[in-house]
């Protein structure tokens, strides 16, 4: 099926090939950040009544997952963090380069820092905490500079960044993604230009990776390593167009395609789909710990284990509770096999059924996500008020009254709509993997698994909210 | 360079801002530990600090949660109470205390506290 190419539409495709492109698209995104840590660190320590919470916590996500749904990965593509690439160009020339190590090259390693950094939300309840959200973002931002400084460009992308990573995992079911033109057109491609880099000398086209320092033209090529005509997945994709810029064949597309074309076919490797899994059961963790049965959950193995130790209790609780999800799925996916008759390790059985995670954990992400954001969208316009005008630009005085988007007895159902659209999105992967391995019967027990977490997480969204800081009441 | 670095990140460490012009007050809530729901708020001040208003804001601690507001009315020398302030969600509240003098000087305090 012939499908929209977005980049046909000329004004679109001027700017996109204009080099600066990323860097207009990065600088609101710089300017929010530094709004965000200057009132972070100097503004009043109320998290609903300061920029960096507001702007971090409710928008920066809603905004994400809006863009996810209705286009794409363009926050990978806004990344002000991105912008350290100047200064460390400029550092690596004193510091010594090292290449990613071989066995982090994989999710494993950005699974254990979303684990982490999951850890840290909850443990130093980074929400409710301005300071602590502006130590967070200038720590992306150094962290980021780091790598980059020591490690080939994307390292911190790809295999770093928990953030990119989220973003790479929920964008499997966008409806754009990058593509060739005509594959046939890259097949004769000398220089493999998309991914390589390209640099038009005066002595003719050269690729960056065979001429790094050659004077001329220079158009960098992908940063994650992704070689157009190869790709299926926005797996790693950061919608920097890089792509689209290096190659001199005008032979670049980005597409609009069915959201769910890639979850149903594209072949993940297993570290892939395990973020998957794990980014949907974080997810319901994250909902979770915002409702009573989550505070009477640690009260009970508080006394259990006969302690109030909240590190304790928080790692007890996550580890159960995704050890668990990670455990059941392994099962059904096992089981599933068994009842196709194929006979492979667990592993593969997990990357085969695991697809149908993608679209659950987005649905998960974006319920819970819509809810805060349509909460307290407008509060974001008192907030800025109040940052801009401590910093003396007087924009008015904040009007702390602005509320929600939606009526407030809307933000339920729309959860509920959201989840069943995940769970008929997770369904058709299911039933086209089914329908490769013909057994429909396979297919239907990894549904029932679905549809019972579904249910779950339905019923935790369902729970009054209880927004505490503290894991145990005070005795 | 490298000094200028250290010493910016430590004036960052310790920047988080102060509250302004502390109130010295007393704040008591009926009952004692409210739960969702309404409940009372007495404010009890120095009886010579003439006051000319009291304003109550409640917080949640998350972001995008709308404030509840309300006023404080004379109760009696040095006495302020808001009845039926509205605890409408579960969780940690930040209550501030703004309180007006007659030649409009402003004072504040912050009382945090769980509603289970």
């Amino acid at each position: 099926m012939k499908l929209l190419d977005l980049l046909r539409f000329k004004p679109l495709e001027r700017f996109v090939r204009w080099r600066y492109s990323r860097f207009v698209m990065q600088v609101p995104l710089l300017l929010v950040a530094l709004l965000a840590l200057y009132d972070g660190f100097f503004g009043r320590q109320l998290a609903p009544k300061n920029f960096a919470t507001v702007s971090v916590w409710l928008h920066y996500r809603g905004f994400l997952v809006l863009a996810i749904a209705v286009l794409g990965n363009l926050f990978c593509a806004a990344c002000p963090m991105m912008l350290v690439r100047g200064p460390t160009r400029w550092a690596k020339r004193f510091l010594p380069q090292f290449a990613w190590p071989r066995a982090l090259r994989n999710k494993y390693f950005v699974i254990g820092l979303t684990l982490l950094y999951l850890f840290a939300y909850e443990y130093w309840d980074l929400w409710e905490s301005p300071w602590l959200t502006a130590w967070l973002i200038l720590g992306y931002f150094v962290v980021a500079f780091v790598v980059d400084a020591l490690f080939p460009e994307g390292t911190f992308c790809k295999y770093v960044c928990p953030l990119g990573n989220f973003n790479f995992t929920l964008s499997t079911v966008s409806p754009t993604q990058i593509t060739a033109r005509d594959p046939k057109v890259c097949l004769s491609c000398e220089g493999h230009y998309c991914v390589n880099g390209r640099v038009e000398t005066p002595e003719g086209r050269k690729t960056l990776k065979e001429a790094p320092d050659a004077e001329g033209l220079r158009f960098p090529g992908c940063e994650t390593k992704l070689y157009v005509p190869q790709i299926d997945s926005n797996m790693d994709c950061t919608l920097c167009m890089n792509c689209v810029r290096a190659c001199p064949y005008d032979n670049v597309a980005w597409k609009l395609r069915a959201p769910l074309i890639e979850a149903a076919w594209a072949r993940y490797k297993t570290d892939v789909v395990w973020l998957g899994v794990l980014l949907f059961f974080a997810g319901f963790m994250n909902a979770l710990a915002m409702v009573p049965p989550y505070y009477q959950i640690a009260e009970r193995l508080s006394a259990l284990l006969g302690t109030r130790n909240e590190a304790v209790l928080l790692s007890t609780i996550y580890l159960l509770w995704t050890g668990l999800g990670l455990f059941l799925t392994v099962g059904v996916a096992a089981l599933a096999d068994r009842i196709s008759g194929v006979k492979e390790p667990p592993a593969k059985a997990v990357r085969f059924w695991g697809a149908g995670f993608f679209p659950l954990a987005f649905a998960m992400w974006a319920g819970h996500y819509t809810f805060h954001f349509l909460t307290g969208w407008a509060t974001i316009i008192p907030v800025t008020q109040q940052a801009l005008n401590n910093l003396g630009i007087y924009v008015g005085e904040p009007d702390w009254t602005l509320a929600a988007l939606v009526p407030e007895n809307w933000l339920y159902p729309l959860q509920v709509i959201i989840l069943y659209i995940g769970l008929l999105a997770a369904s058709y992967v299911l039933f086209r993997r089914a329908r490769a391995r013909n057994s429909f019967a396979a297919g239907a027990v990894v549904f029932l698994y679905f549809f019972l977490l579904v249910a779950l997480a339905l019923w935790v969204l369902a729970q009054p909210m209880e927004m505490r800081g503290t894991l145990l009441l005070p005795q | 360079m490298r000094r200028l670095l250290l010493l910016a990140l430590l004036l960052l460490a310790a920047c988080k801002p102060k509250t302004g012009e502390p109130l010295d007050a007393k704040v008591r809530f009926v009952p004692e530990h409210p739960s969702v729901g309404k409940a009372e708020i007495c404010i009890e001040v120095d009886p010579d600090l003439e006051l000319a208003k009291i304003e109550v804001v409640g917080d949640m601690t998350h972001a995008g949660m709308i404030p509840v507001e309300a006023e404080a009315h004379p109760a009696g020398p040095g006495l302020w109470r808001v009845e039926d302030f509205d605890f409408n969600m579960r969780g940690d509240w930040v209550i501030t205390i703004t309180a007006y003098d007659k030649s409009g000087k402003k004072y504040q305090k912050e009382v945090r506290l769980t509603v289970p």
